[in-house]
């Protein structure tokens, strides 16, 4: 009876990563394929739609404005979330529960109404189409995980060792540098490379924001999609793949997966 | 003339929000002493040992240190060293580089310090680990590497959280016998926070007994054991007969009380005829046979074979009581006659 209870517990996970990965091989499949239109199977194979997706300049500028923007917030989003988290796990402040609970209200929110909202401030302040205002709205969106995920690196590594460095002798300024925050560099690892790769994909505000001098790479790749469906399609998906999973290998090759989103 | 407090805690008192956790504490500690504070969790203990390093600050009253008000020094400049329950090393930073740590925040040079850090090692017996990471060594060691970490700076006063708690019992017996060998080597100033009563009895110059935010009873690990000052004492440290009765009268040579249970015995203490009193008896202080002043018939109740003696459940005219004897009683039986006694002076009375 366990026996086969086992059996059949080890069918469903494996049923359940057939319907998350099989998708994915399809698509892999398909961006080799040397058809005009998607189809499967391909009836001729060849890479003409890799050398057509890194020849295209629409999509490659879209890139490159997709990569900068999300390194920078990255960046930002580190630069900002560290003092926030830092003072909502670590200070007494009157109204620190409160903000506790609205620093998360954009992950409630539906995107499709922020983006209005962000738009109607940015329009009269000339952000739209622009870096800066790509970048404020993707950090509208960031902000609030890189926050979460360092309150609670922080949070976890207590605070007793904290106070032992300060009963030696160390100025909480020297606590914070010799001692926060090496024991915080998975959180940090972790929020930044969360906070780049929802930059990088981020689609809904960026519907919003861009215009024809300045466009990012899925907003482009969009556009295409609603024109056209071929195998350009597959290989852009398979590029984006790419990307996310080397930023997942980058975390798991430097701080450790589980380490670094604890378990 | 007694010397002056080294550290001196004056009428303290603290609230997290509406809680009082500690109230109207007065504490003196002179220097070289080890002074345990003992107590159930959420006595105060720990909040008053987090305000004399600096991490909370007293809702009321002061904290002298050598003369000096320090409530409002930063922790860093307190010049304490802290042993924490969870040893509080830096994971980042191998063995030797801990120890150095509080030497490099003093700006030592850096051939000082060398020899420092290998001095404490040395004296913690871990000169061989200095360039291992904690995680790499047993909890023994790592306490014992945060001891040296304590210890390396020459501070004013050691403060200890429950440092011995993480350990098991071999361990700790051990620690605590190296602690007090420290202490006494070096004449260092030691206030330790434990909910160990017999921690504190081996460890202590003197301990405070805290509960409910208050010290009901400061004195030697002797006295707060033969003489406790409130029915609290006489139950946290140590185990203890209770025994409820009334003054019957009083002269020179002791005082009569008659027990709930009828019985008449004798105690040293004079007390005034009439007042409800409870006397607190240690199970160790019963004899068998009929030779002392006090004398009861009992029987056996139970009997538990404890290696090193036998605990011992007698019920009779005092009511249940547990005794503590030596294995030459072995022979005693469950169920069987038996005749207790006790001496006036092994008893201790106190306001019912």
């Amino acid at each position: 009876m366990t026996r086969f209870l086992s059996l059949l517990v080890r069918a469903w996970v494996f049923a359940v990563f057939a319907a998350i990965f099989l998708p994915l091989c399809l698509i892999f499949v398909i961006s080799f394929s040397g058809d005009a239109y998607l189809s499967f199977p391909p009836t001729s194979w060849s890479t003409r739609w890799y050398a057509e997706v890194l020849s295209n300049g629409g999509f490659m500028q879209g890139l490159r404005n997709s990569a900068i923007i999300a390194v920078i917030v990255a960046f930002l989003s580190l630069a900002l979330g560290l003092p926030a988290a830092y003072a909502l796990v670590r200070m007494e402040f009157p109204g620190r529960r409160t903000i506790q609970t609205l620093i998360l209200m954009p992950l409630v929110l539906p995107s499709m109404m922020l983006g209005l909202g962000i738009l109607m401030v940015f329009t009269p302040a000339g952000l739209v189409a622009t870096f800066p205002g790509l970048v404020l709205a993707h950090l509208v969106m960031t902000l609030p995980f890189s926050v979460r995920i360092l309150q609670t690196s922080l949070a976890n590594l207590g605070t007793d060792v904290e106070q032992a460095a300060m009963t030696l002798g160390a100025t909480p300024v020297q606590t914070f540098a010799q001692i926060t925050l090496p024991r915080l560099v998975p959180g940090i690892v972790a929020s930044s490379a969360i906070a780049a790769i929802m930059s990088f994909d981020e689609i809904v505000l960026s519907l919003f924001l861009v215009g024809p001098r300045l466009t990012t790479l899925p907003v482009a790749i969009y556009r295409y999609v609603e024109d056209r469906t071929d195998p350009m399609v597959a290989v852009l998906a398979v590029l984006l793949i790419v990307v996310s999973l080397a930023m997942v290998l980058l975390i798991e090759r430097t701080v450790g997966f589980t380490k670094a989103f604890g378990k | 003339m007694t010397p002056a407090p080294f550290i001196r805690c004056d009428g303290i008192a603290k609230s997290f929000g509406t809680t009082r956790v500690i109230d109207n504490l007065a504490l003196d500690i002179f220097k070289g002493e080890f002074v345990s504070l003992l107590g159930p969790s959420g006595s105060g203990k720990t909040t008053l040992l987090t305000m004399i390093a600096g991490f909370e600050r007293p809702t009321e009253g002061g904290i002298w240190l050598d003369g000096y008000r320090i409530d409002d020094l930063a922790p860093h400049k307190r010049n304490m060293g802290m042993v924490f329950q969870n040893y509080a090393l830096f994971p980042h930073m191998t063995v030797a580089q801990n120890v150095g740590f509080p030497l490099r925040m003093r700006r030592m040079g850096r051939a000082d310090a060398q020899a420092r850090v290998a001095r404490a090692l040395e004296m913690v017996e871990l000169g061989a680990m200095a360039d291992r990471r904690p995680s790499q060594l047993s909890g023994g060691q790592q306490q014992r590497v945060a001891l040296a970490r304590a210890l390396v700076f020459e501070p004013r006063v050691v403060l200890m959280d429950e440092p011995l708690g993480a350990l098991d019992k071999r361990l700790r017996e051990q620690m605590q016998l190296d602690i007090r060998d420290l202490h006494r080597r070096l004449g260092l100033t030691i206030v330790f926070v434990t909910h160990d009563q017999s921690e504190a009895l081996t460890m202590s110059d003197r301990i405070a007994v805290f509960n409910k935010g208050r010290i009901e009873q400061i004195d030697t690990p002797a006295a707060v054991y033969d003489r406790p000052a409130t029915r609290f004492v006489a139950e946290f440290v140590g185990e203890t007969n209770m025994l409820s009765g009334r003054v019957a009268d009083t002269g020179p040579d002791g005082t009569a009380v008659d027990l709930a249970g009828g019985l008449r015995i004798r105690v040293r203490q004079p007390l005034e005829p009439g007042r409800a009193v409870s006397v607190c008896l240690r199970p160790e202080r019963l004899h068998l046979g009929g030779a002392g002043v006090n004398v009861m018939d009992c029987r056996v109740t139970d009997r538990v074979y404890m290696g090193d003696h036998l605990r011992v459940a007698l019920d009779g005219a005092a009511g249940p009581i547990i005794a503590r004897l030596p294995r030459s009683a072995d022979t005693i039986r469950e169920g069987e006659a038996v005749t207790a006694s006790f001496a006036p002076e092994d008893c201790w009375v106190l306001a019912a």
